[in-house]
């Protein structure tokens, strides 16, 4: 007896039920031979010699000495015959015998079709489950690789917006310190998505960490970057990337593009876009790239994207386009936050029940126009305003605290509490120098100035092993009875002129910070 | 020892008070100087001295410790020692450290001398 499958569109061919071990597979019957509707119509077990149709299927099954074929409907499906040759007693089916086989039919068919059904949900699932595990490899690997935290420069404020569509795709960003406090910006794009793009990106990512940091030149950068490239990726993906070396003191932007999306930069006259002819990496070797240089003026904006933005489908499927995203770019000169206003457009021209057909990139690098607006720009989390260092020399904590009282003052602070943060400041730099650093000019005291909205945050950082010492309580009785030196004011007096006072040591560096809220100032 | 930036003189406005002008910066390294002042002024009959802080720079806690080592040199010699011409700020820390308890502070040279 064989159990012959149905090449049927509700049930795939592979879902193929328990197959008696005696006897062979007879094959299945397609649905669009006459013998399928044939045994669909008769519904009952049928003699293979007295059918009379043409049908390739049933040569093959006379060809197989079959001699009875038994149909398996259930509900109304044909998924299966049941095939008998003939009886080992010779004697030919009885009516007993179809009736049996009829009753035995109609039990197996609904017990069969379940079994189906099962075995081809598992098969979904299964498939299902991969894909979504493919997924989140993909988005893991790329979050693993996108910088965790924005880099601090004084006077500029760095913001990055990165949200992978469902299948995630190959945007990467990337900020490399380079010496001299500059930084290298990195955006790019490795077309496909899902894993192959994720290791793609991941590739790139390291190769041009590695190079930045030996070439000056962005041009040279990418085209090493290209060379290496072409034989890891495979023939049909390349990345496009942009590459810029950005000075914070100088607001100077030296960069090259692969094939990337322009930057453009927001500035009082409008907008500008940032042009660099080159192609994308990893196509083919020798590829020059055009090297060209801007400067960001104090109160600019310079704005890097992914296609996720321009490639962005409204419901009529018209798209974002570069024109939209410059003209943004370029108006309302008031608002800081240029990446929520670009979502917001984004929201606004692409309906929210529209998945998302690509990632969306932004990192925007703006120079503040004064030490006040970048501290309103850092909202609730301070952000570095300001960073100096000074050799470890008596007379430094006057430097330290006269610059310091610069910057605090262009914060707005001023008055007695601009006067106890000046003497904080100046008590604790001197103790880095003295204590911290033991008087050796060759070791340097950093402090940094941050501030968010709310607070405003000095730290001052030397090349101390010890920790800091817990305040010794002074006691002026005790001093003037000869029981205590005369000096040692000094934790005392910061922890007095401060609102609070946190000192940390690891990594061969104390580190003592004085917070004063904004508040009243 | 870096130079101090600090210049002092002793003026006698009366018999017994001596007042210090203090122009500068007072930190640890102000000690010779003011070690110098102090002397000039602690003079036979002399009950008050007083401090001009007036024409002050900056003052740290270097500075303060000197303060306290002339406090107790001045309580060693039964004179009193009382201070003007401070800042507001300068005035918080001498509460601060309780040095106001120990050292007379007057808003002006004219409350300073009547107040000794």
């Amino acid at each position: 007896m064989a159990l012959r499958r149905m090449r049927n569109r509700a049930v795939p061919a592979e879902t193929v039920p328990v197959i008696p071990t005696e006897v062979i597979d007879g094959g299945a019957i397609p649905d669009n031979d006459p013998l399928f509707a044939l045994l669909l119509a008769t519904g009952g077990p049928v003699e293979v010699d007295r059918i009379t149709i043409t049908s390739p299927a049933l040569d093959e099954i006379r060809q197989q000495g079959i001699q009875l074929i038994v149909p398996l409907i259930s509900q109304g499906e044909l998924i299966g015959t049941l095939s008998l040759s003939r009886r080992l007693s010779e004697q030919p089916y009885s009516t007993d015998d179809r009736k049996l086989l009829a009753g035995l039919a109609g039990q197996v068919a609904p017990a069969i079709r379940v079994a189906q059904l099962v075995r081809q949900q598992e098969a979904q699932a299964k498939e299902r489950e991969r894909i979504e595990q493919e997924l989140r490899v993909a988005a893991l690997i790329q979050q693993t690789l996108l910088p965790k935290e924005l880099p601090q420069l004084p006077g500029w404020n760095i913001e990055a917006y990165y949200q992978s569509a469902r299948a995630v795709g190959g945007d990467f960003y990337d900020f490399i310190p380079l010496t001299e406090g500059r930084i290298g910006l990195v955006i790019g794009d490795v077309t496909d998505k899902g894993v192959p793009a994720a290791l793609v990106m991941a590739t790139t990512r390291s190769t041009l960490r590695s190079i930045a940091t030996q070439h000056d030149d962005p041009g040279k950068v990418l085209a090493l970057a290209n060379e290496s490239l072409v034989p890891e990726i495979p023939p049909a993906m390349f990345v496009t990337c942009l590459y810029g070396i950005l000075n914070p003191e100088t607001g100077d932007l030296v960069f090259a593009n692969a094939g990337h999306n322009l930057p453009y930069v927001r500035s009082a006259d409008g907008v500008r876009e940032l042009r660099a002819r080159g192609m994308p990496l990893g196509l083919m070797p020798g590829m020059v790239y055009e090297v060209n240089s801007a400067k960001l003026d104090l109160g600019e904006t310079v704005l890097l994207t992914s296609d996720g933005i321009v490639e962005a489908h409204s419901a009529d499927g018209e798209m974002f386009g570069f024109d939209r995203l410059m003209e943004l770019v370029g108006k309302d000169q008031e608002e800081e936050d240029l990446i929520s206003q670009v979502l917001e457009e984004l929201r606004r021209f692409r309906p929210s029940d529209l998945e998302q057909e690509d990632d969306v990139t932004m990192v925007a690098i703006r120079r503040a126009s004064s030490a006040l607006e970048s501290a309103s720009a850092f909202g609730d989390e301070p952000g570095l305003i300001s960073t100096f260092t000074y050799p470890s020399s008596s007379g430094n904590e006057r430097r330290a605290m006269d610059e310091v009282a610069d910057v605090v003052a262009g914060l707005g602070m001023n008055g007695d509490r601009l006067e106890r943060l000046k003497t904080a400041v100046s008590e604790t730099t001197m103790n880095a120098i003295e204590h911290g650093n033991h008087g050796d000019p060759a070791k340097l005291v950093g402090v940094d100035v941050l501030a968010s909205t709310k607070r405003i945050l000095v730290r001052i950082r030397d090349q101390g092993t010890a920790p800091v010492p817990a305040a010794l309580i002074p006691n002026l009785e005790a001093k003037l009875a000869g029981e205590q030196g005369p000096r040692g004011w000094g934790l005392f007096l910061i922890e007095k002129m401060v609102d609070v006072m946190r000192t940390a040591t690891n990594d061969g560096h104390h580190t003592v910070e004085l917070e004063m809220s904004r508040e009243g100032d | 020892m870096p130079e101090s930036k600090i210049a002092m003189t002793v003026r006698e406005p009366k018999g017994d008070v001596r007042i210090i002008d203090i122009a500068g910066e007072l930190t640890s390294f102000s000690e010779p100087v003011l070690a110098e002042a102090y002397e000039d002024a602690d003079r036979p009959g002399v009950k008050t001295v007083l401090l001009n802080f007036s024409d002050l720079d900056y003052m740290n806690s270097g500075g303060i410790g000197l303060l306290v080592t002339t406090l107790i040199r001045a309580q060693r010699k039964s004179q009193a020692l009382g201070a003007f011409g401070l800042t507001d700020h300068y005035r918080q820390i001498f509460e601060l450290t309780r040095l106001d308890e120990a050292i007379g502070i007057y808003d002006d040279e004219q409350s300073a001398l009547k107040g000794s």
